[in-house]
């Protein structure tokens, strides 16, 4: 017959103070319950806010610029190339790319067809920041015709506004690369007229891009600038919305656009109300552990000469601590099965009730909660194994 | 198997009991299969000796070896081996669970490693007349029943050596020789040896080494 527990049982004192036993499992299984439900929680408002922006190769694509206040108005507001390069470095963040902009003037007409003349701006980016990049985006030195690609808000705006306020056609996606417009450009090396030919139409990028080569020569040609200092910077991110790079940019001073990042701040927000209770429950564990590790301490004391004479016959220690350990080893698995149960329910009850069955969330609880569980599991037993060891290697 | 004592001195112990004594600060085997009586007036440190024997005490100079181990370097888990697979004593303070039955007593020493199966226990009982005292608790038991019950715990696990602290001091002539007959057949049958320290040489007792402390 294997010896266990039930044989030295009487020879120990389990039965004392027995509502401080109750008080800690109680305890165990209260806290337990508040960081299984804050960690479920902290999964579902991540889930939930995932999707809020969409995405079309699952990444975000923001555009950067340093905040202007009254205060700073006068200031340059460029992005250095230390500035980029600590902006690529930071986590969430995979890659970034500078705007560059046109250091001359840009007036575009729209010949007889289209009676518009107005004052332009150009930007290039790199090509991999672009999300419709056409074979003919290219230019080379001599070349006459200029292709370029234009936030698809400016066609609508043409359509919905411009157009029928001055009787000028409207124009579809697909017409619009049919049109050569005119591009003058003004500089020290006098004036120069290109064709300017939209080649793409984009969703990303709310701006005039042409192809980087045109926009390096003609700074350089028009503007005598070769080293120009973007204002714009595009960055990359998996997520926009997540709080370390939120609170890089507000360190920094950063200006986005608030609405790429609204849901992020909310996120940032419950996350925060979460992890406090998480955090409120770690310490409620703590203090249930610690009142059943004097329930444990008051029981060897009570049980001291009982033990020792253990030992003294031939009793091993180890064994000891073992099997008084695994005593309880039950009423924890109760305990933790208990707080997974209640958790599960509660999980159910927010996406049943409360997101009408969304199937953003799935309706079981997520594997990181169980993981946590068997951890919290195996931390009570290892936690009350070597309480027991260290109180009975003392006697 | 032996027991090696090689010049152990209790640290509290005046120099002229040291230098009267056979087994104090002088190199000492004890065998297996030996039948020792060590004979000492109180005070000369008869329990002291059992109890550095048994790993109780380390308060002596010298070293005592077991199969060539000092056991001063033994750990708290290989003592335990040693108590429950080597050796076995018999207490002058007897040391029982006065709180339990007499029947609990026997059977936490026997399910630690048995030698014997549960009803050997009544048997032994039985031979040494505290049958009837097996369902009681052990502090309703008088010295001599309970000196009973722990030479009948002493008994219930394998052992090379049989360490005995006056082991008879309040048992009457008959039950003495009933006793000394019981651990004689329990020690032969385990080819073990009995150290056996008391105040006076023990009639039933056949000694083939007797030492004066």
């Amino acid at each position: 017959m294997k010896l266990s527990f039930k044989h030295i049982a009487p020879f120990l004192s389990t039965g004392q103070n027995k509502v401080s036993r109750w008080l800690s499992y109680f305890g165990l299984g209260i806290g337990v319950l508040l960081l299984l439900s804050s960690i479920q929680m902290y999964i579902n408002i991540n889930q939930l806010l995932k999707n809020k922006n969409p995405k079309k190769d699952g990444y975000d694509y923001i555009s950067v610029t340093k905040t202007i206040t009254n205060e700073n108005m006068a200031r340059d507001h460029s992005f250095s190339e230390a500035d980029i390069d600590e902006l690529k470095k930071q986590p969430g963040i995979d890659d970034a790319s500078p705007l560059l902009a046109n250091k001359f003037l840009v007036k575009a007409t729209g010949g007889s067809r289209i009676p518009f003349s107005a004052d332009m701006f150009l930007e290039a980016i790199d090509e991999k920041f672009i999300d419709t990049v056409p074979k003919n985006f290219t230019w080379k030195e001599g070349q006459a015709v200029i292709p370029f690609i234009i936030s698809s808000d400016y066609l609508e705006l043409y359509n919905t506004v411009f157009a029928p306020s001055r009787g000028l056609p409207q124009i579809s996606e697909n017409s619009i690369t049919a049109i050569i417009i005119q591009l003058e450009c003004f500089g020290i090396n006098g004036t120069q007229t290109f064709g300017g030919n939209v080649v793409a139409l984009s969703d990303r990028i709310n701006s005039v891009l042409v192809p980087q080569s045109f926009l390096v020569w003609a700074n350089q040609h028009f503007g005598n600038s070769t080293k120009v200092n973007p204002s714009r910077i595009f960055i990359k991110t998996k997520d926009a919305n997540s709080p370390v790079f939120l609170s890089f940019l507000e360190q920094k001073n950063y200006h986005v656009n608030k609405d790429k990042t609204k849901f992020g701040r909310i996120k940032q927000v419950l996350q925060a109300i979460v992890s406090g209770l998480a955090g409120f429950g770690i310490l409620v564990i703590l203090l249930a552990m610690v009142l059943f590790s004097f329930y444990l301490q008051l029981m060897i004391a009570r049980s001291k000469e009982n033990l020792q004479l253990l030992l003294t016959i031939g009793y091993s220690p180890h064994w000891l601590s073992k099997t008084v350990a695994k005593k309880w080893i039950p009423v924890y698995v109760m305990v933790i099965i208990s707080a997974i149960v209640v958790t599960a329910f509660l999980h159910w009850g927010f996406q049943h009730f409360f997101m009408n069955n969304s199937e953003l969330l799935s309706p079981s609880v997520h594997w990181i909660v169980l993981v946590v569980a068997v951890f919290l599991l195996l931390l009570s037993i290892t936690v009350n194994f070597r309480l027991v060891k260290k109180l009975l290697y003392k006697l | 198997m032996q027991i090696i004592l090689q010049q152990v001195v209790p640290v509290f112990i005046e120099e002229e009991k040291v230098s009267g004594s056979q087994l104090w600060n002088s190199a000492f085997v004890f065998n297996k299969g030996e039948r020792v009586q060590i004979i000492a007036p109180s005070g000369t440190g008869k329990t002291s000796l059992i109890h550095f024997l048994y790993g109780m005490r380390k308060d002596y100079s010298g070293k005592i070896l077991y199969n060539d181990t000092d056991i001063a370097h033994f750990d708290t888990e290989k003592f335990s081996v040693y108590r429950r697979q080597h050796i076995s004593i018999v207490f002058q303070d007897m040391r029982l669970f006065t709180s339990q039955t007499v029947l609990q007593n026997l059977e936490i020493k026997r399910q630690l490693n048995p030698w014997h199966n549960e009803n050997k226990i009544e048997a032994m009982a039985k031979r040494l007349g505290i049958e009837n005292k097996l369902n009681k608790l052990c502090s309703t038991c008088s010295y001599g029943e309970q000196q009973r019950i722990a030479i009948i715990r002493s008994l219930q696990q394998p052992y090379d050596f049989l360490l005995l602290d006056e082991p008879f001091s309040h048992l009457d002539d008959n039950n003495r020789k009933k006793a000394m007959e019981l651990m004689e057949e329990e020690t032969l049958a385990r080819k073990a040896a009995i150290i056996l320290a008391d105040l006076k040489p023990i009639e039933y007792y056949t000694a083939t080494r007797t030492l004066n402390l």
